[in-house]
């Protein structure tokens, strides 16, 4: 990992380095398995469509943890404090899906340095998938 | 009550009062999750996840920064209490004989009034999630989840159906809180939707319709420079030539002087939210909802209306201060939108 990201270090407006994962539907069973979440919208093609979606669809907290990786990664694991998200829309197999991270604001309170910043996770078209927003304590220098 | 019947209005309030019954309710104490925090489960999540971060593998990294050893990923969280395929599989085949499920929980016993109800489908709209500390290898968590709120009946893109409120709080071994999470599902009738554009369809599929678009404006002889202007990335705003006052949308003469000489003020883009509403209904398919729409004052000291962008429609508060972006929603138009402004 390269040097803890330090409060000094960014300024609003800075964004986080894009990660960018194309969805694959062995990604949904890898991610069935890891997180327990056996709801066969997500793996089983027949049940999906029977139920009237055109095709397995992605979980929404695996699309809540990929943005949360390119998160973690930015200020480091450990310092986010609060991170929500609204599922705007259905993540299908073969998309690409890209983050973006904004610093929206920074502040020094009790808690500490705190930065809060802007997430969304879109694919290719730029359809916004998941949109939220979080707040991580960095280290200060000070 | 079936998807088939027309339910009559008092049907209707017996089925709302069967659901807000569940509002508040609580399962009795906290529920020990199956396993401790273990490696190999890390290691299965940050491999679907592409996370690469090594101090959820690697116990020297971990420490030299700063953690006591290998921690979970904060987004696994939910993962450590999750009943697992087995009793997964048991509450299924009990919903499908239309008995309760040994073990069920309230939040389960109110998914099944919702599939009586008609309400079959299911889809996450919302997650929050707050953390008191990481989460490390040995830790046994547990949960206790309450039902905070079950919506009216709504209409949403994808149909009718009931926004359902979850809070998990979470605790570690020695009883104190690690973390809070509060999830939000719609419990919707299939094939209800109004708009097919919250269900956008898999880049593969044939029979996937394209998205309509936007209405496009009329344009006139007045108004034309606000889009070409928003093309080229300006914000143009109408002044009167002769006495110089500022006006918003486009027209003809100026209310105050009446003189038919104008020309145009490049605004800074710089504003502060005067009014706003969050449109919600009816939808249109070019849209996305819930859609906050905002009068604008400009800080050259004229009003307009549009769209805001990149804020949650519950943080946006009147008088914020916003600034101007320029979206491009199709090949022809791009339209002046306003997200928050940087303090």
């Amino acid at each position: 990992m390269a040097g803890a990201l330090h409060f000094e270090d960014i300024k609003e407006g800075d964004e986080a380095p894009v990660t960018s994962h194309t969805l694959t539907r062995t990604d949904l069973v890898r991610y069935a398995g890891a997180s327990g979440d056996y709801n066969p919208m997500h793996h089983d093609e027949i049940a999906a469509t029977a139920a009237g979606q055109p095709s397995v669809f992605g979980h929404g907290m695996f699309s809540m943890g990929l943005l949360g990786t390119a998160l973690t990664d930015y200020v480091g694991a450990g310092n986010v404090r609060h991170y929500q998200v609204r599922f705007s829309r259905q993540t299908w197999p073969g998309e690409e899906l890209s983050t973006k991270i904004v610093v929206t604001s920074k502040r020094v309170e009790d808690a500490g340095h705190l930065v809060d910043l802007a997430c969304t996770l879109a694919n290719a078209d730029g359809e916004v998938k998941v949109v939220g927003e979080a707040t991580a304590v960095l280290p200060s220098r000070g | 009550m079936s998807a088939a019947e027309p339910a009559t209005e008092v049907d209707d309030e017996k089925f709302l009062a069967r659901l807000k019954a569940f509002e508040g309710r609580t399962v009795g104490a906290p529920t020990e999750g199956p396993d401790a925090v273990n490696q190999a489960m890390i290691r299965h999540w940050v491999e679907a996840m592409g996370d690469e971060n090594p101090v959820y593998v690697d116990e020297q990294a971990a420490r030299a920064n700063g953690f006591p050893g290998i921690i979970a990923p904060p987004t696994m969280l939910q993962a450590w209490i999750m009943r697992g395929y087995k009793a997964t599989a048991e509450l299924a085949e009990a919903r499908a004989e239309g008995r309760r499920a040994v073990g069920a929980s309230p939040a389960d016993d109110l998914m099944h009034v919702l599939d009586e109800g008609g309400f079959t489908s299911v889809v996450a709209t919302n997650c929050e999630q707050e953390y008191r500390r990481s989460v490390v290898l040995g830790d046994r968590l547990s949960v206790s989840s309450s039902i905070e709120s079950v919506s009216t009946e709504k209409q949403t893109g994808l149909g009718i159906g009931h926004f359902i409120t979850t809070v998990l709080a979470f605790t570690d071994a020695a009883g104190e809180p690690v973390a809070t999470m509060r999830f939000r599902i719609l419990k919707f009738r299939p094939g209800t939707g109004k708009s097919t554009a919250a269900l956008s369809g898999p880049p593969t599929a044939g029979s996937e319709e394209p998205r309509p678009l936007r209405p496009r404006p009329a344009l006139t002889h007045d108004n034309a420079f606000f889009f070409d202007g928003a093309r080229q990335q300006k914000l143009l705003v109408q002044r009167c030539a002769s006495c110089g006052i500022l006006r918003h949308p486009p027209r003809p003469a100026c209310a105050v002087c009446r003189s038919f000489e104008w020309d145009t003020l490049e605004a800074s883009g710089r504003g502060t939210v005067y009014s706003y509403v969050v449109v919600h209904h009816p939808q249109v398919a070019a849209f996305d909802y819930p859609l906050p729409v905002a009068v604008v004052e400009l800080e050259e000291g004229t009003r307009l209306v549009a769209d805001l962008v990149g804020i949650e429609p519950d943080a946006v508060e009147i008088g914020m201060p916003v600034v101007v972006t320029f979206v491009a929603v199709d090949d022809e138009l791009t339209l002046p939108m306003f997200g928050p402004a940087p303090a």
